[in-house]
C-alpha cells in the first residue's frame, strides 16, 4: 500500500511540474518542424523584446474559439519586436488530424501570419510542463519566463473578455514594467502525448 | 396484490425514463456536495467535456465503477460551452447518469482553482474523495485506465 500511495504522490509531483516564472527558456535549440518543411528552433522564433510561444492544435474547441486572438495578438506584437510560434505536440496525432500537412491547411485556412511548428517527440511540451491546448508562455528578451497561462478569460467571445491576460503582460513586457498577473489558468483540450 | 404489482412495476418504469437533471454549478456548489457524502461514500470526480474524446472514452467505465459500488459516488461536472447544455443532457441520459449532473457556470480560472489548485485546466480531469475524512486521495489530469481508478477506489473506501 504504501509503494502505491508513493506512486502516487510522484504521479502528483510531476504533473505539476510546469516551468516557474523567472526560469530560462528550455530546448532552445531543439530542431522543429515547421509547415514550410523548414527546420526551426526557439532562438529562431525569438524576437528582439521577447518570445511568445503557443502551444496549440487543430481541432481543439477551446484553440477554436481563442484563435482569433491569436490573430490579433500577432498583428499588433510581431511588429514590435515580439517573435511568435504555436508549436502541436500532439504526436498521438500527427499521423492524422494533426500531421504537418492538416497544420498547414490548417494554419492556411486562419491566415496564420506566425510559424507553426511540430514538437517532434513533446519535447517542448514536456519541457515547458505544457498540459493542454491553448498554453501560453511568454518570455522576455533575456529568455526568461514572464508570463503563463491563458490568453484571456472568456474563450468564446473577445468582446467579454474582462482580463486580457496576455495582452497586459505584454504590454507591460514592452514597457518594462513589473508584470502584474504572471500567471493564469484556463480550461483546454489535453496535449495527446501518446 | 394486483394493483401494487402494477404500482411497482410503474415506479420502476418511471424510474428508468427520468431524465437526468442538469444543473448549472460553480465550484463551490461541487465541493459542498461532495463534502455531504463524507462518512457515507467516497466520491469520484470527474470534469469532462463533449468534445474532449477522451472524456467520452473514459465516461462509461467511469459510470459502470459508480453502480458497481454502493458506497462509491461518481460525481460529474462538464466543462462544455452554455449552448451545449441540451447536448450534455442527451449524452447523459444516452449513459444512464441518474438523477442529476452538474454543467459549469462559472469562469475558467475561478473554477478550476475552486476545485482543485494542483488542476492546470486540462481534461478530463479525476480526484477520489475518501470515504472516511473526504480527503483527497489521488487526482490526474488525462484519461487513465480502469486499472488506476479502481486502485484510488479501494484506498478510498478503506480511509
Amino acid at each position: 500500500m504504501k509503494k502505491i500511495i508513493s506512486v502516487f504522490i510522484f504521479l502528483s509531483i510531476l504533473s505539476g511540474m510546469e516551468l516557474e516564472i523567472g526560469s530560462t527558456m528550455p530546448k532552445k535549440k531543439l530542431e522543429l518542424n515547421d509547415i514550410e518543411g523548414n527546420k526551426v528552433t526557439l532562438s529562431d522564433i525569438k524576437g528582439e523584446n521577447g518570445t511568445l510561444i503557443i502551444f496549440s492544435c487543430n481541432t481543439c474547441p477551446w484553440v477554436i474559439k481563442w484563435e482569433d486572438r491569436y490573430l490579433d495578438i500577432a498583428n499588433k506584437y510581431i511588429e514590435k519586436g515580439i517573435g511568435m510560434v504555436a508549436i502541436n505536440s500532439n504526436v498521438a496525432r500527427f499521423e492524422n488530424v494533426d500531421s504537418i500537412e492538416e497544420m498547414k491547411k490548417h494554419s492556411d485556412k486562419m491566415n496564420y501570419n506566425f510559424t507553426y511548428a511540430q514538437d517532434t517527440n513533446a519535447e517542448l511540451a514536456y519541457a515547458f510542463g505544457a498540459t493542454k491546448t491553448p498554453h501560453v508562455y511568454l518570455f522576455n528578451r533575456k529568455n526568461e519566463l514572464v508570463y503563463r497561462g491563458a490568453i484571456d478569460d472568456n474563450a468564446r467571445s473577445a468582446k467579454k473578455v474582462d482580463e486580457p491576460f496576455l495582452k497586459n503582460a505584454l504590454d507591460q513586457l514592452l514597457v518594462n514594467k513589473q508584470i502584474k498577473k504572471t500567471t493564469s489558468k484556463a480550461i483546454g483540450c489535453s496535449i495527446k502525448f501518446n | 396484490m394486483r394493483i401494487s404489482l402494477l404500482f411497482i412495476v410503474l415506479f420502476f418504469v418511471l424510474s428508468s425514463c427520468t431524465e437526468v437533471e442538469l444543473l448549472p454549478a460553480e465550484s463551490i456548489d461541487v465541493i459542498k456536495k461532495i463534502e455531504s457524502y463524507k462518512g457515507d461514500k467516497a466520491v469520484i470526480l470527474n470534469i469532462w467535456a463533449l468534445w474532449c474524446v477522451p472524456c467520452v472514452e473514459e465516461f462509461p467505465m467511469i459510470v459502470e465503477l459508480g453502480k458497481q459500488n454502493n458506497e462509491l459516488e461518481v460525481v460529474f461536472v462538464s466543462a462544455d460551452f452554455e449552448e451545449q447544455y441540451e447536448d450534455v443532457k442527451i449524452f447523459l441520459n444516452k449513459q444512464g447518469v441518474k438523477p442529476f449532473s452538474y454543467i459549469k457556470k462559472e469562469k475558467d480560472e475561478a473554477f478550476i482553482e475552486g476545485i482543485n489548485s494542483k488542476w492546470s485546466g486540462s481534461l478530463p480531469f479525476t480526484v477520489v474523495f475518501s470515504k472516511k475524512s473526504g480527503s483527497i486521495v489521488d487526482s490526474w489530469e488525462g484519461k487513465e485506465p480502469e486499472s488506476r481508478f479502481e486502485i484510488a477506489v479501494n484506498i478510498a473506501l478503506n480511509s
